[in-house]
C-alpha cells in the first residue's frame, strides 16, 4: 500500500519538477489559453439564443423561450435545400478537387532539381494566398467579364466561341469558386506538405536508388507514405469544414444572377443574421452547422484512427 | 545560453502582460474624469461676449436665451453614430466644423460603420454602447424599436429642461408629425417637407430621373422614349451607332446596383415614372404587381433577350458603376441624379457635350405624367439623443443650434463674411467659394465644409429661402423633376420590426431580389410569364396580403395626422 502511494507520490513530483523546468514555455501558453477563454468559450454561452425570440434591445436572459421553432423554420424555408446542396456542393468539389492538388504540387516541387528555379516556383505561387479575397475579388470580377481578359484568353484559344458571363451565369459559379480558391491557396497549402516532404530520412532515398527504383517508385513508396499521417490530418480537418464554403470568397463573388448556386449557409447567416437583424434564426441556422461539423470531425477522426492508426487526438 | 534567452523570452512575457494590464487601466480611468455635470448647466447665464451677432436669431423673444450660448467655454465631446457608410467626412477639419465646435463648444466624433449598416447598428444596440447622437433614416426597424425599449431620450422632455430655445426653432408640423401616442418626440427630422410646402414652393425637386448621354441621345436624333416601343428602337441605335464608348464596349441600358430586395431602377423608380398609384379604392396598393410595369419589365426583358441589357449592371457594385459613369459608358438609365453628381462634372471638364441630360422616359400606357415622390414629411433622416448619452443638456442644445437659421446659415453657407454675405437682403455666396464649389466638391469639403456637407439637420425647406438656380452640368437634370414632384407623405410607413407582416415583407423582398433579375433576363416571353406567376404566387404564401392590410390601417391613421382625407 505504502510503495504504491510512494510511487504515485514520486510519479507526481516527476510531473512537477518536469512543470517547473518548464516553467517559462508554461508561462507562454497562459496568454493563448486567456484568449482562447475570452474569444472562443465566453462568446458560447450565447448559442442560447438559437432556442429564445432574442431582441436586440433586451438583455439575452429576458427573451422567452422558444425551443426549436427557428431550427424548423431553417428547415422548412424554401431556401434552405438550396443553400445546403450549395453549400455541400462547393465543399465536395473543393475537397475532391482542391486538397489533393497541393499534396501533387508539394511532390512535383520536390523534385526540381534546380534550387533557384524551385524557389521561384514556390515564391510565385504562394503569392496570391496574400491578398485578400476583397482585393482578389475586385480583379476576378473584372477578369471574369463577359469582354474581360480570361475570355479573350478563352476565346483567341478557340475554347469557347462567343463571350462567357462566368459570374453572369448560376451553372459557372462553383467552377470559379472552385478554380479560384485552388490556385489562391495550392502554393500555401502546398507549404506544410513540402515540410513533411523535408523530414522524410534521406536513406531510404539512398537506399532506393542503390535498389534500382525509378522516380516514380521512389515517390509512391518513400515519399508518400512517409507523409501519410500529414495528409490523414490535413484531411480531417478538411471534412470538418465541409459546411465551411469560405465566406469571404463567395460573398465577394455572389450577385443577385448567381444567387441561386451562390448562397451557402454562412453567406446565408450573414444575411438573415447581420442584415435582417434575425440573430435568433441565424444562430440556430449556424448552431446547426457547427453540430453537423462536429459530428463530421469525429467521424473523419474515427475512420482515420481504425484505418491508418493515426488521429488528431 | 541556453538558460539566458529563456530568461530573455520571460522578461518579454512580463513586459507584454503589464502593457496589457496597464491598457485595461487606462480604459477604466477615462469615464470617470469625464463624469456628468449636468445639473450645473441649467442655471441661465448671460450669453458670452464673443456671440452678440448670435442673438440675432432671438431679437423678437425676450427670456428664451439658446442654450448653445452658455456653454461654449465649456469643451466637450459627443459621439455621433451616422447610419450611413458613404459619409466619411470628418469633424473639425473644415471651417464649418471648427466654428460651430467654436460657437457650441462641442466637439463631434463621427462613428461610421465601415460595411453594412445594420449590422454596425443592431451590434451598437444589442452591445448597450449607443453613441450619444444617432442619426439614421426615418424608415429602418431601429427606430421605433429604440423608442420602444427607452433607449433614446424624448427630446421636447430634454428641451424643456435644459434648453427651451428648442421650442422656438423646432418646427410645430414636424413635431406633430413625429410626435409618438405617448405625446413625446424621439427624433427630429433631416430634409422634411409638409404638404403645405409643396402647395408653398414650386421648386421642390426629386432625386429620380430619366438620364442619358446628351451627345448619343442627339446624334441618334433626340427619339421619343417614352414607349416601349420608342424605348427599344432607340437603345438599338444608341447602341449600333456607338458599339464602343473609348475602346471599351458601351452599356446600353444603365441602372442602380442590384440588392438583395431588387432594383430601385427596375421596380420603384420605374413605378414612380409609370404613375402607378399607391392607393387603390382605399386600400393600399401592391404597386409592383401593377400591369404597367409587367408592360416595361417585359420590354426590357425583350432588351435583354437580345443582348442590351449588360452582365456589369447584374454585376457592378456602387464604386465600378461610378467609375463607368465618369467614363460615359452608359447611354441611358434610370438614375437617381444626386448620385451621379461629381462624375457629371468629370464628364462636363471632359465634354460638355458627354453629359448626361433628363429627358422624358418611360410613360405608362395612357401617357400620364410622372408622379416622381419629393421627400415628404418624413424627410430622410431622424436625429435622436440616447441614453447613453452622458451630456443629454449639450447634446439637445447643439440640436437646436444647428435646426436653428444661424444652424442652417452655417451648414448650408458657411460662415457669413468668410464664405457668403448679404447682398440686396438675401444670402449669397462668394464667387471664389461658389467657383471651388462647382468644380472640385471634396477640395471643398475639405476647406469649408458647408453646401449641407454636414446633413444631419438640413433643413430643405428654409433653404430655399437662399437657393439660387443650380448651375450646369446639374442644373438641367434638377429642373427637369420640378413639374411631376408629387407629395407622398402618407403612404410613408415603415413596418415594425419584429412584426409578422415585417417578416413577411422582407420575405417578399428577398424573393423578388432573386426573380427581377430571372425576370429580366428570361430568354422568351413565356418564361417571363411563368417566372412572374411563380412569384405571385409565393407572395400569396408568405402573406403579402396581410401586410397590406396593415399597411392600409398605417396610411389611414397618417393621412389623419397630416389632415388628408
Amino acid at each position: 500500500m505504502t510503495e504504491m502511494s510512494n510511487l504515485k507520490k514520486r510519479k507526481k513530483s516527476v510531473t512537477m519538477r518536469k512543470f517547473m523546468n518548464q516553467k517559462y514555455l508554461q508561462l507562454m501558453v497562459i496568454p493563448g489559453l486567456i484568449w482562447m477563454f475570452i474569444f472562443n468559450y465566453i462568446p458560447m454561452g450565447g448559442i442560447v439564443i438559437a432556442f429564445k425570440k432574442f431582441k436586440i434591445t433586451k438583455s439575452i436572459a429576458e427573451a422567452p423561450w422558444v425551443g426549436f421553432k427557428y431550427f424548423e423554420e431553417f428547415f422548412q424555408d424554401s431556401n434552405f435545400s438550396n443553400i445546403m446542396i450549395n453549400t455541400i456542393g462547393i465543399s465536395l468539389l473543393k475537397l475532391i478537387i482542391g486538397f489533393p492538388l497541393p499534396i501533387i504540387f508539394a511532390l512535383l516541387l520536390n523534385e526540381i532539381r534546380n534550387l533557384k528555379f524551385k524557389k521561384f516556383t514556390q515564391t510565385i505561387s504562394y503569392l496570391p494566398h496574400f491578398l485578400s479575397w476583397v482585393v482578389l475579388g475586385g480583379i476576378l470580377t473584372t477578369w471574369l467579364n463577359s469582354t474581360g481578359v480570361i475570355n479573350e484568353l478563352f476565346q483567341a484559344l478557340h475554347i469557347t466561341s462567343g463571350p462567357v458571363s462566368y459570374l453572369g451565369n448560376p451553372k459557372y459559379f462553383w467552377g470559379v469558386a472552385l478554380i479560384s480558391d485552388s490556385w489562391k491557396e495550392l502554393g500555401w497549402s502546398a507549404i506544410i506538405y513540402l515540410a513533411a516532404i523535408s523530414s522524410v530520412d534521406q536513406q531510404l532515398y539512398e537506399a532506393a536508388t542503390v535498389d534500382g527504383a525509378s522516380k516514380m517508385q521512389k515517390i509512391m513508396k518513400i515519399t508518400l507514405p512517409s507523409i501519410k499521417g500529414t495528409i490523414a490530418i490535413m484531411l480531417i480537418l478538411q471534412i470538418s469544414g465541409l459546411l465551411n464554403a469560405n465566406f469571404d470568397q463567395i460573398m465577394i463573388l455572389k450577385n443577385q444572377i448567381n444567387i441561386s448556386r451562390s448562397q451557402v449557409i454562412d453567406t446565408y447567416v450573414y444575411q438573415v443574421g447581420m442584415t435582417l437583424g434575425k440573430y435568433s434564426y441565424a444562430t440556430a441556422v449556424n448552431l446547426f452547422k457547427s453540430v453537423i461539423a462536429l459530428m463530421l470531425l469525429l467521424i473523419a477522426n474515427l475512420s482515420s484512427k481504425k484505418l491508418l492508426g493515426r488521429s488528431l487526438y | 545560453m541556453k538558460m539566458g534567452s529563456k530568461k530573455w523570452i520571460a522578461l518579454l512575457l512580463v513586459f507584454t502582460m503589464l502593457f496589457s494590464l496597464a491598457a485595461c487601466g487606462e480604459k477604466k480611468e477615462k469615464p470617470t474624469g469625464a463624469e456628468p455635470t449636468v445639473g450645473a448647466t441649467t442655471e441661465p447665464t448671460k450669453a458670452a461676449d464673443g456671440t452678440t451677432d448670435g442673438t440675432k436669431d432671438n431679437n423678437n423673444q425676450e427670456e428664451v436665451v439658446p442654450g448653445w450660448q452658455k456653454n461654449a467655454s465649456d469643451k466637450v465631446d459627443l459621439t455621433w453614430y451616422i447610419n450611413f457608410s458613404w459619409f466619411t467626412t470628418p469633424w473639425g477639419e473644415n471651417l464649418v466644423s471648427k466654428t460651430i465646435t467654436e460657437e457650441t463648444g462641442c466637439n463631434i466624433e463621427f462613428i461610421v460603420p465601415a460595411g453594412n449598416e445594420a449590422e454596425k447598428l443592431n451590434s451598437l444596440i444589442a452591445s448597450d454602447s449607443l453613441p450619444d447622437l444617432l442619426t439614421l433614416g426615418w424608415w429602418e426597424g431601429q427606430v421605433n424599436q429604440m423608442i420602444e425599449d427607452g433607449m433614446v431620450y424624448a427630446l421636447d422632455e430634454l428641451a424643456t429642461q435644459y434648453d427651451p430655445y428648442w421650442f422656438e426653432v423646432a418646427d410645430e408640423g414636424r413635431i406633430g408629425w413625429f410626435t409618438k401616442d405617448d405625446g413625446h418626440i424621439y427624433g427630429y427630422p433631416n430634409s422634411s417637407f409638409s404638404p403645405q410646402d409643396y402647395e408653398k414652393y414650386d421648386n421642390i425637386s426629386s432625386n429620380q430621373t430619366f438620364l442619358v448621354r446628351k451627345d448619343m441621345y442627339e446624334a441618334i436624333g433626340s427619339p421619343d422614349m417614352t414607349t416601349p416601343e420608342g424605348f427599344i428602337a432607340a437603345v438599338k441605335a444608341a447602341a449600333a451607332m456607338f458599339p464602343e464608348v473609348n475602346g471599351q464596349p458601351i452599356i446600353p441600358v444603365g441602372a442602380h446596383e442590384f440588392g438583395a430586395t431588387g432594383n430601385v431602377s427596375f421596380d420603384q423608380y420605374l413605378s414612380n415614372f409609370l404613375a402607378i398609384p399607391y392607393e387603390k379604392d382605399g386600400q393600399y396598393y401592391d404597386r409592383y404587381t401593377d400591369a404597367e410595369l409587367v408592360r416595361w419589365l417585359k420590354a426590357f426583358r425583350e432588351l435583354g433577350a437580345e443582348g442590351f441589357l449588360k452582365e456589369d449592371i447584374f454585376v457592378d457594385k456602387r464604386a465600378q458603376m461610378e467609375e463607368k459613369i465618369a467614363q460615359g459608358r452608359y447611354f441611358c438609365m434610370l438614375y437617381q441624379r444626386t448620385d451621379l453628381a461629381d462624375q457629371q462634372k468629370v464628364l462636363y471638364k471632359n465634354d460638355p457635350n458627354s453629359i448626361y441630360i433628363a429627358v422624358d422616359g418611360p410613360k405608362n400606357s395612357k401617357g400620364d405624367a410622372y408622379t416622381l415622390p419629393g421627400t415628404g414629411i418624413n424627410g430622410w433622416c431622424v436625429t435622436m439623443i440616447s441614453k447613453k448619452c452622458e451630456r443629454p443638456d449639450r447634446a439637445i442644445q447643439l440640436c437646436s443650434y444647428l435646426m436653428s437659421e444661424r444652424g442652417q446659415h452655417m451648414t448650408w453657407l458657411g460662415v457669413e463674411g468668410v464664405t457668403w454675405d448679404y447682398v440686396d437682403g438675401k444670402e449669397t455666396m462668394k464667387p471664389e467659394v461658389k467657383e471651388l464649389l462647382t468644380t472640385d466638391r471634396t477640395a471643398y469639403d475639405k476647406q469649408y465644409g458647408a453646401d449641407s456637407c454636414y446633413w444631419m439637420f438640413q433643413d430643405n425647406a428654409m433653404s430655399l429661402k437662399w437657393a439660387v438656380e443650380t448651375p450646369e452640368p446639374l442644373g438641367q437634370m434638377e429642373r427637369w423633376t420640378f413639374p411631376y414632384v408629387i407629395s407622398v407623405s402618407q403612404y410613408d410607413v415603415s413596418l415594425a420590426a419584429d412584426s409578422d407582416e415585417s417578416d413577411i415583407q422582407s420575405k417578399v423582398d428577398n424573393e423578388w431580389g432573386v426573380v427581377l433579375p430571372q425576370l429580366l433576363l428570361a430568354k422568351t416571353e413565356a418564361d417571363f410569364d411563368n417566372i412572374w406567376n411563380a412569384f405571385i404566387q409565393k407572395r400569396k404564401d408568405f402573406g403579402i396580403d396581410k401586410v397590406l392590410e396593415t399597411k392600409t390601417g398605417m396610411m389611414n391613421v397618417a393621412k389623419e395626422k397630416l389632415g388628408l382625407k
